[in-house]
């Protein structure tokens, strides 16, 4: 059972296009609750609304959804990381993040990704400085910045020549290396 | 990601050594490598190393699948959460700590105070070194002596996170207050408040005087330093200064402890180091190593952070007091005020140059600010030295020494860089100020002095470190330099229209180690399967470095398959092979060199196999594209059907498993040549990075794009130490930084483009020819930066970090 800090009530949210109702407490934050539904995508680093690695789409706003309380989200549509692409089919950005290295310890990435997809569904050519000011407030500890840059306009490319060849990411389909979930290095909990 | 951690032995390094040095280490340290045959490849004979492969976990992280430590809470029911206690005040005694508040409150499971059963009272370090610790033993657990706000106290178990955060809330504490000190010179004092009582401490380290708050006092010296410094006229002395910097590990430090079916106690941590985590853990508790299971899922970013055992034994505790699973994750003020930082440090150094312009001697002394406790207090201060001293080892004499003074101040400890940072900032701010004065190119007078292929290292063995001499057997410098310079545009700088702007460009140079010499283990295990692909086991440990794909990459060029066809685990102390974990910059070149072993290993046997179904003889055989082939008669097999005939062939039968371990006398330094392009304003002082630009030798890159990756993170790391505040204290110690809004970590619009380029040598003690690279261009900005602000305006910042004020007030202060 979710854990709810405070009083529950029952909110009504739209995830990644399914209606659900989900318990909420009145001290939860909506990225416990996302996260205690199983989109731990939703990643939190600080202690609310400083580090852009909650970064989900509300009603097509992007919000760090440890920034807001659950109750707030009541009636809203969210749209997380998960309803982006598959390690199958990766979404041209997170395929962009991939190819040019913009991933390390990868725990600020799905709050990037969110951010660099609103970026360039609102500007879909952007400078350098544009991406640089669209991720100024997701905090990125491990690739100072120049690859997930670099991946961002890359993705702008290949999304750009999608709109006139239909194409995946920009690089061909391949069944994803080690993408069962079974085969994961979990490190923890393998004696279940 | 992850730091470095040589261990000088002790205080006692005697000019006296070198006098025996020359001719016998010679011979214990030849130029001459027997490496095997195929560790040195041409770029284009290698079908996996060097190559941009695609990262192991990429898929699942972009996807937000992957799993880091809490992302495990939803598959224990009755998980309970922790939160913990911490002084509020610098320094005192706690008289008492009421929790019948708390433990009144719906769903609180367990309070625990210092005189809990659940709670051990053996003192022990953090740290998480190798053993024998070279870190004192001057922690515990919970605490009634507390020496800093942030010092934990009591820890609550609760059914959520809102009701333990509560309950810490309900908690109240009483203190005597004790005089306290948060100064590191007013600490030296012998009247200064003192933090422990020599009795109060176990496995001291040489060289302390509680008395005077001194943990630690480590040096050595080669030739006759003063005889120098009175030889000759040109004698500069200069002082520098560094920040206290976090980590900012973006994932907080997490761990879930529970006890399994099989009475077994599991950690699932967020952590660099699960075999060193597992031996502390067994020390504190008196439970049997082998009853301990440590594991580790995706870590959110280490950088030394996550080498401190800074949280596990907490819900460990909670779990033994409450029989449940607990999960502790700091909050992200904690992260600033109760985990560790990196060491603040003034640094003075001091050169005697001839008239000629060479070099006599090079002087350095560290006083290094550990904090309350003594975590890699000793290790880090003497890598101030063992890292950038010697890239000046043709200098005929040297000296290195540092004091390690205790304030009531947050806990400091390992990071990235580890004490090389602080040493590279006054070594190269100093030798380009030295530069300049002398009317020489600091350029040329680097060049003149640097290390190259051949030379002997001396410098950490004149530390007291047994069989610490390095001979030098790859060196890129020349070139880092060369195309760094390049890269800048260094010959032809284009000055702004502006009369009152200026530019300029700072330059300096970096040595690290690849390991700790004589002081690390790796061990790898690989298993065959009947369709022909492998299980690759392996302790090392990848805390987002990409160290996992480094592996898949230098087992599968051994073995000719393909990296999708491994499978990589790591790491779970209950199933992977011992590793000292990731840090001093030692996880390609350990724990890779234990896979690339491992893979021999195996290959040996699928040769064998090949052999026999190929009926001709093995040394006609090799591997490649999956397959065994003849390289005289062109046949081959494929690894799948010798993975079946092994399995289940009708006569004899094996199961192919290969295994490597690996230690080293050897730590090759990689290289860095770091440049910074700045424009300051003169009217103001305010500047402009326009641009960094790293060279770096670190062998052959297993992986560029991930080199490249860990270089320009590395870079932004050092770019802060340079701009940024740091982890600022009040007037008591007590962090003025709570979150990362108030952190200076420099943003991706106030982070200047970084160009990385990586300079290929040849390692042959390391896998495939690497060495390390993570952590050298941690170490350059804050020097280059200083440089080049020098070279644009004049005027010298030695005191970290550089701002528009300080700038301003050195140029105003020039013209009266």
């Amino acid at each position: 059972m979710p854990k709810t800090g405070g009083n529950a009530v029952d909110i009504e949210l739209t995830i990644n296009g399914e209606r659900t109702t989900v318990e909420a407490g009145s001290a939860d934050d909506l990225a416990t609750v996302l996260r205690q539904h199983g989109y731990i995508g939703v990643k939190c680093g600080c202690d609310g609304g400083t580090c852009g690695a909650s970064k989900v789409f509300i009603d097509g706003e992007v919000r760090m959804a440890c920034g807001m309380a659950a109750t707030d989200a009541d009636g809203s549509e969210i749209r997380t990381v998960a309803a982006l692409g598959t390690q199958a089919d990766l979404h041209p950005v997170q395929q962009a993040f991939v190819d040019n290295f913009a991933v390390q310890c990868g725990f600020c990435i799905p709050g990037m990704v969110i951010q660099a997809v609103a970026l360039l569904d609102s500007n879909p050519d952007p400078t350098e400085q544009e991406v640089r000011e669209a991720l100024d407030d997701n905090v990125c500890r491990c690739t100072g910045y120049q690859k997930p840059v670099e991946a961002v306009l890359d993705a702008a490319g290949r999304m750009q020549g999608e709109q006139s060849v239909a194409a995946d990411g920009g690089r061909p389909v391949t069944v994803p290396p080690h993408g069962d979930e079974s085969t994961s290095c979990c490190g923890g909990g393998c004696d279940e | 990601m992850s730091n470095d951690d040589e261990t000088p032995k002790a205080d006692g390094g005697t000019a006296s050594q070198s006098e025996t040095v020359e001719d016998g280490r010679s011979e214990e340290h030849p130029l001459e490598w027997d490496e095997p045959e195929n560790n040195d490849k041409a770029p284009d004979e290698r079908d996996s190393v060097s190559h941009r492969t695609e990262k192991y976990d990429d898929r699942k992280l972009v996807t937000g699948q992957a799993k880091y430590t809490a992302d495990y809470e939803e598959r224990y029911p009755d998980l309970a959460y922790a939160a913990v206690v911490r002084s509020d005040i610098p320094h005192g005694h706690v008289t008492d700590i009421d929790t019948s508040a708390a433990e009144a409150m719906d769903g609180v499971d367990a309070v625990l105070t210092p005189e809990s059963d659940a709670v051990p009272d053996t003192k022990y370090t953090s740290a998480g070194q190798s053993y024998p610790e070279p870190s004192p033993w001057d922690m515990h657990v919970l605490n009634k002596h507390v020496r800093y706000i942030g010092d934990p106290i009591a820890a609550v178990a609760a059914e959520d996170r809102a009701t333990a955060t509560a309950a810490v809330e309900a908690i109240e504490v009483s203190y005597e207050e004790y005089d306290y000190v948060t100064d590191p010179e007013d600490a030296f004092d012998e009247d200064a408040p003192q933090l422990f009582e020599g009795s109060e401490v176990e496995n001291e380290i040489v060289g302390h005087d509680y008395d005077c708050n001194r943990m630690a006092h480590i040096g050595g010296e080669l030739g006759d330093v003063d005889a120098a410094l009175d030889g000759h006229t040109h004698v500069h002395e200069t002082e520098w200064e560094t920040i206290r910097q976090s980590h900012a590990n973006v994932e907080k430090h997490t761990s879930l402890a529970y006890t399994n079916e099989d009475d077994r106690h599991v950690l699932i941590t967020s952590t660099q180091v699960p075999n060193h985590t597992r031996r502390q853990l067994a020390h504190l508790f008196d439970i049997p190593i082998r009853d301990i299971r440590v594991t580790k899922p995706r870590v959110g970013g280490g950088f030394g952070g996550k080498q401190a055992m800074v949280v596990e034994p907490i819900p460990l505790a909670l779990s033994l007091a409450t029989d449940r699973p607990v999960l502790y994750e700091a909050s992200r003020e904690e992260e600033f005020y109760a985990m560790r930082s990196r060491h603040p440090m003034k640094v003075k150094a001091r050169t005697a140059v001839t008239d000629d312009g060479d070099i006599e001697a090079i002087d350095i002394y560290a006083l290094s600010n550990t904090g309350a406790y003594g975590s890699h207090g000793m290790t880090v201060a003497g890598n101030v030295g063992s890292k950038p001293m010697p890239l000046y080892s043709k200098v005929p004499n040297a000296r290195f020494e540092a004091d390690i003074v205790h304030t009531n101040t947050p806990q400091t400890g390992a990071m990235r860089g580890y004490g090389a940072p602080q040493g590279t900032l006054a070594l190269e701010g100093h030798l380009d100020e030295v530069a300049r004065d002398l009317g020489l190119d600091p350029i040329e007078f680097r060049r003149r002095h640097h290390m190259e292929v051949g030379d002997l290292d001396e410098i950490a063995g004149m530390m007291g470190g047994e069989g610490a001499n390095r001979r030098i057997r790859s060196c890129g410098l020349d070139e880092c330099i060369e195309r760094g310079k390049d890269a800048i545009g260094y010959d032809d700088l284009e000055q702004p229209d502006e009369d009152h702007l200026h530019r300029g460009i700072g330059m300096a140079l970096s040595a690290q180690g690849t390991g700790v010499a004589g002081d690390e283990l790796g061990a790898a295990q690989i298993m065959m399967n009947e369709d022909g692909s492998f299980h690759l086991q392996v302790g090392g440990v990848d805390i987002g470095t990409g160290a996992d794909t480094a592996f898949l990459q230098i087992a599968a060029e051994v073995l000719g398959c393909d990296e999708d066809d491994i499978i990589v685990k790591s790491s779970d102390t209950d199933v992977t092979p011992f590793d000292y974990g990731a840090y001093a910059s030692s996880t390609t070149y350990i724990s890779g060199m234990a896979v690339k072993k491992a893979a021999e290993d195996a290959k040996a046997r699928i040769l064998d196999w090949g052999a026999k179904l190929l009926d001709e003889p093995v040394g006609d055989l090799e591997t490649g594209d999956g397959t065994v082939y003849s390289e005289t008669s062109g046949d081959s097999v494929t690894l799948e059907d010798i993975g079946y005939e092994a399995a289940y062939g009708d006569d004899e039968r094996e199961h192919i498993l290969g295994k490597g371990t690996h230690c080293t006398e050897e730590s090759p330094p990689p290289f860095a040549a770091q440049f910074a392009d700045v424009t300051v304003d003169e009217t103001t002082g305010e500047f402009e990075v326009h641009k960094l630009v790293v060279a770096v030798d670190c062998g052959v890159a297993i992986n560029p794009g991930m080199a490249e990756g860990q270089i320009e993170g590395a870079n932004h790391m050092s770019y802060e130490m340079a701009v940024s505040d740091g982890i600022t204290l009040d007037e008591k110690g007590r962090a003025e930084v709570a979150d990362f809004d108030e952190y200076g970590l420099p943003s991706a619009t106030e982070t200047p483009p970084i160009e990385s380029i990586l300079v290929e040598t040849h390692e042959p003690t390391g896998p495939f020819g690497a060495k390390s690279v993570a952590e050298v261009p941690t170490n350059t900005v804050p020097p280059a930066l200083s440089n080049a602000v020098r070279d644009a305006v004049g005027v010298r910042i030695r005191e970290m970090p550089i701002t528009a004020e300080k700038i301003k007030t050195k140029l105003d202060e020039r013209e009266t």
